[in-house]
């Protein structure tokens, strides 16, 4: 979490090696992906990375199906694996009803969730998410966190997403603030329940001074 | 100022602007070579034919006209399509304050600026073009160029510029009317609207599939078996099949394709095949209009160019055998008239007082109609439909005769030896052999011919392939009767033929075409009534060849222009809808789809949007060819000639709109 202009989006293209650091190191899985070269670098964001973003970023001519299996197919994976692994995954994010629409004829939180499942269904070791519930009413928010538990649980994924809003951070184990670029602060969940949580964050939140309008 | 920022302007959207550049050079490139024919030397040769001169130059004037509104109707539209791709640009200038008014200048500026250019380019392209086409034209009309002549055509250069300039013209006045219009919301939220898929159910997709290719077979079938007979009403029903077939060929194709590839998950679950299949999808379906018309026009172009080689070849075999006369008149008998003055040429070339030199070698001889005809003589031989052919090809009809006295006259100056007839012996003279078997078939089987009353035995065993004359029709049928036959016989005309004599060629040749032309401009018509049409050997092969060249010329400028435009239509539509699609490429990026990826996909659909109409076009292409093969027969030349100017043209335009199509997607991104 952080205020605007704080460097979260910058920290997340840095990750997913979109942009490039000019000092420090990246490590992943004890990998160290700030000096791969070409082919690695886009081999590890296809197979270790996983992208959910504010605005979907779905295909509008592709139904639900062939998004999710394009993520696959980029991959060049076997086409029996494909079928099975998005069937899995549909189940799951309780999209399997979905599959043959087209974006357009879903709501934003369905959209949210097929984008979820074509970030999870390589199963890679990290998801970036930036503000995914940004566009969401909070009914839909809920439901999509609610899918990113059970992600988190039984995928074992870890899922590294960026909001503004203290109810969507209450649902992370950890939230790192972040301003003018630097780690500023960190929240742990622990064995905390979520409301004792959203307090924690909302004392941050007011110290850092903004976007307490998001809250209510 | 202004104008600086219309400098800028053009030079910052090159990109956008090559294709619109490519068109433009290339139309006025072509325009300038065709029209420059007039000056070229090859012409110039033939131009002592003065019906030739004036009939290619109406057919020149009226194609570019007819050529200048096609062209005039592609720049609109591609300029439509740029002034679109710029609206936000535009709609920015205006909310910085800048007036309607001074927008529209600049609009009016870069639209001359680019005429300008291009017309500049493409008349200097044309010249150099021009000097190929020379030699071309040197080579089909079998003039020998010894001294090559650098040309330009000043008259070519004021047309192109006096046509273009109204087009150009055209065009300023369509985009002021068209920024008139524009509301400053709309130019700033100049956003993709996202072009619905028509056809998106399977089982309608097959049936319409299933319709145009049924459509699409019939019309084949059709047009083989009755062959492309202007004339029958058939043919028009086939014609609307074929244009229908097509049309829902193009209409359902894509999203039947897309079905069969689903099945198939090898291609589909491929890279990021199912993005590529969905595109072309999109692109074939909402354009299906435009794929329709692209193919019709593309398999007009291909026959066209095809046709147009190949009636040279017809020409060129034609002329082969037709060499052993320099040259031959006939006077048309008037069987009304008793008056011999007006009967026999003989009397009428002392009348206008030309007489034949030493050294010319010449025989007289008349020529009649019998009262058997073709059909009859030949009946036992065939079938009912080659009776009623042979009728309508002008190649039935009374049967000719030639007196023996006269034949034995014409072999004599042709070197010959003469020949014996005796009271009831006929020689048959045809060429009648390459056309039907029934002429072979009956002198193989039959030994006599009779004539009325009269058993005549036939002397050849096999029909001798010699004319009697240097004509035009190659084709003939004629009887060598004895000099004392006493049956039927009407007076038909009365010929003369000549040999020249080697050393005095040229001043004979000049005698007699100077001769022919006079009597062909009637003026011996207060000498004498009679009606006497000559030609020689030369003005024959003149004249065929000045046909070829026509045609030819003609085929190929229609042709190129026809393929300039569907292709410059298909770049334009790729390029706008690849900036439409901008946002999709987008998202595939930041799923993690290579650059590579993306540039392999773009490669894949324009290659499959160029070549979806062309490969129907080339089908019906080659269903049509077979077709007209019954009335022309083709060699492997005109394939060569015809897929060479069609290759360039169209692979040009492809690596343009590929190249455009990368870059849109490239710096769209950044
Ligand atoms: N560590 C850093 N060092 C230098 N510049 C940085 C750093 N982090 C971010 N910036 C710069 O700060 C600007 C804003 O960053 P960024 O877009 O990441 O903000 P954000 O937190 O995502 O804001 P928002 O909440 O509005 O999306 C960018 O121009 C970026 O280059
Ligand atoms: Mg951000």
């Amino acid at each position: 979490m952080g205020p605007s202009g704080s460097g979260k989006t910058t920290l997340l293209n840095c990750i997913s090696t979109i942009d490039t650091v000019t000092t420090g190191r990246i490590v992943i899985n004890k990998k160290d992906i700030t000096n791969l070269k070409i082919k690695a670098l886009e081999e590890f964001r296809s197979k270790e990375l996983g992208f959910i973003f504010q605005d979907f970023n779905l295909l509008d001519t592709l139904t639900a199906y062939e998004n999710i299996a394009l993520a696959l197919t980029i991959q060049n994976m076997a086409i029996k694996e494909i079928d099975k692994r998005i069937q899995q995954v549909a189940k799951k994010l309780e999209i399997n009803e979905m599959l043959n629409k087209y974006p357009f004829q879903l709501s934003g939180g369905q959209k949210q969730r097929v984008a979820s499942a074509r970030a999870i269904v390589t199963e890679p070791s990290l998801i970036l998410a930036d503000e995914p519930t940004g566009a969401l009413d909070s009914k839909s928010s809920r439901l999509l966190l609610d899918s990113f538990e059970k992600l988190n649980r039984e995928f074992n994924s870890t899922i590294l997403m960026v909001t503004h809003d203290s109810f969507t951070a209450s649902y992370a184990n950890r939230i790192l603030f972040i301003k003018d670029g630097r780690i500023f602060n960190e929240l742990i969940r622990g064995n905390d329940t979520r409301k004792e949580f959203f307090n924690k964050i909302m004392e941050v939140v007011t110290l850092l001074g903004g976007d307490v309008d998001n809250v209510l | 100022m202004f104008s600086k920022i219309a400098v800028n302007n053009v030079k910052r959207s090159f990109r956008d602007y090559s294709i619109y550049f490519l068109t433009l050079t290339l139309a006025v490139c072509i325009f300038y070579s065709f029209n420059s024919i007039e000056s070229q030397n090859a012409i110039l040769e033939l131009n002592k034919n003065p019906i030739f001169h004036d009939s290619l130059n109406k057919l020149i004037t009226g194609t570019s006209i007819f050529v200048s509104f096609v062209l005039g109707g592609l720049i609109i539209y591609a300029n439509n399509f740029l002034i679109k791709k710029r609206k936000k640009e535009l709609g920015i200038y205006m909310t910085l304050g800048m007036p309607k008014r001074k927008i529209s200048k600049i609009l009016l500026f870069e639209t001359f600026l680019i005429g300008l250019v291009s017309l500049i380019v493409g008349i200097l392209l044309g010249i150099l073009v021009s000097q190929g086409l020379s030699l071309l034209v040197a080579n089909i009309l079998g003039v020998n160029l010894n001294h090559y002549q650098f040309i330009i055509s000043l008259s070519a250069v004021i047309k192109s510029v006096v046509y273009f300039g109204i087009i150009y013209g055209l065009v300023m006045i369509f985009n002021q009317y068209t920024i008139s219009k524009y509301k400053l919301i709309d130019m700033l939220h100049a956003s993709k609207k996202n072009e619905e898929v028509k056809l998106k159910n399977a089982f309608i997709s097959v049936l319409v599939f299933t319709l145009s290719v049924i459509l699409l077979v019939t019309a084949y079938v059709r047009v083989l078996e009755t062959g492309l007979d202007a004339a029958n009403t058939e043919l028009f029903i086939t014609v609307i099949m074929g244009v229908f077939g097509t049309l829902f060929f193009f209409f359902s194709t894509s999203s039947f394709f897309i079905h069969v590839v689903k099945k198939n998950k090898k291609v589909y679950l491929k890279g990021i095949n199912i993005f590529i299949l969905r595109q072309i999808n999109n692109k074939i379906n909402t354009n299906f209009l435009s794929m329709t018309l692209i193919c019709l026009m593309l398999f007009l172009t291909i026959t066209l160019l095809f046709t147009a080689f190949d009636l040279k070849g017809t020409i060129d075999r034609s002329l082969e055998g037709n060499k052993e006369f320099d040259a031959s008149a006939f006077l048309v008998v008037d069987n009304e008239s008793e008056d011999p003055r007006e009967n026999d040429i003989e009397e009428y070339l002392k009348d206008i007082n030309f007489t034949f030199e030493n050294n010319e070698k010449y025989a007289f001889y008349s020529e009649y109609k019998l009262s058997l005809t073709i059909e009859d003589l030949l009946s036992d031989y065939l079938s009912e439909q080659e009776q009623v052919d042979l009728v309508k090809d002008y190649l039935g009809g009374p049967m000719s005769a030639i007196k023996l006295s006269d034949y034995n006259s014409i072999l004599e100056i042709t070197g010959n030896e003469s020949i014996q007839l005796s009271d009831d012996e006929v020689l048959v003279l045809s060429s009648y052999d390459n056309i039907t078997d029934a002429l072979p078939e009956f002198m193989e089987n039959e030994d006599s011919i009779q004539i009325e009353d009269k058993e005549y035995t036939i002397k050849n065993d096999v029909a001798i392939e010699k004319n009697i004359k240097a004509n035009l029709d190659s084709d003939f049928f004629y009887l060598v009767i004895p000099d004392n036959f006493d049956g039927d016989l009407e007076l038909e005309s009365t010929n003369f033929n000549v040999i020249y004599d080697e050393r005095y060629f040229d001043e004979s040749e000049e005698r007699f075409s100077t001769l022919f032309n006079d009597m062909w401009d009637n003026k011996y018509r207060d000498v004498s009534p009679a009606l006497v049409i000559g030609n020689t050997l030369n003005q024959i092969k003149d004249r065929q060849n000045g046909m070829a060249a026509m045609v030819v010329f003609i085929g190929l400028f229609l042709g190129l222009i026809f393929i300039i435009s569907s292709a410059a239509v298909m770049a334009l539509q790729q390029l706008s809808d690849a900036s439409e699609s901008l946002g999709r490429y987008k998202a595939l990026k930041r799923i993690g789809v290579t650059e590579r990826m993306i540039n392999k996909a773009i490669l894949k659909q324009s290659f499959i949007y160029f070549f979806a109409p062309l490969s129907l076009a080339i089908v019906h292409s080659i269903v049509g060819i077979i077709a007209l093969n019954d009335i022309f027969s083709f060699h492997y030349e005109s394939i060569i000639v015809s897929t060479l100017f069609l290759g360039i043209i169209y692979g040009v335009y492809f690596y343009s709109t590929y190249v455009g199509v990368k870059n849109v997607v490239k710096n769209g991104n950044s």
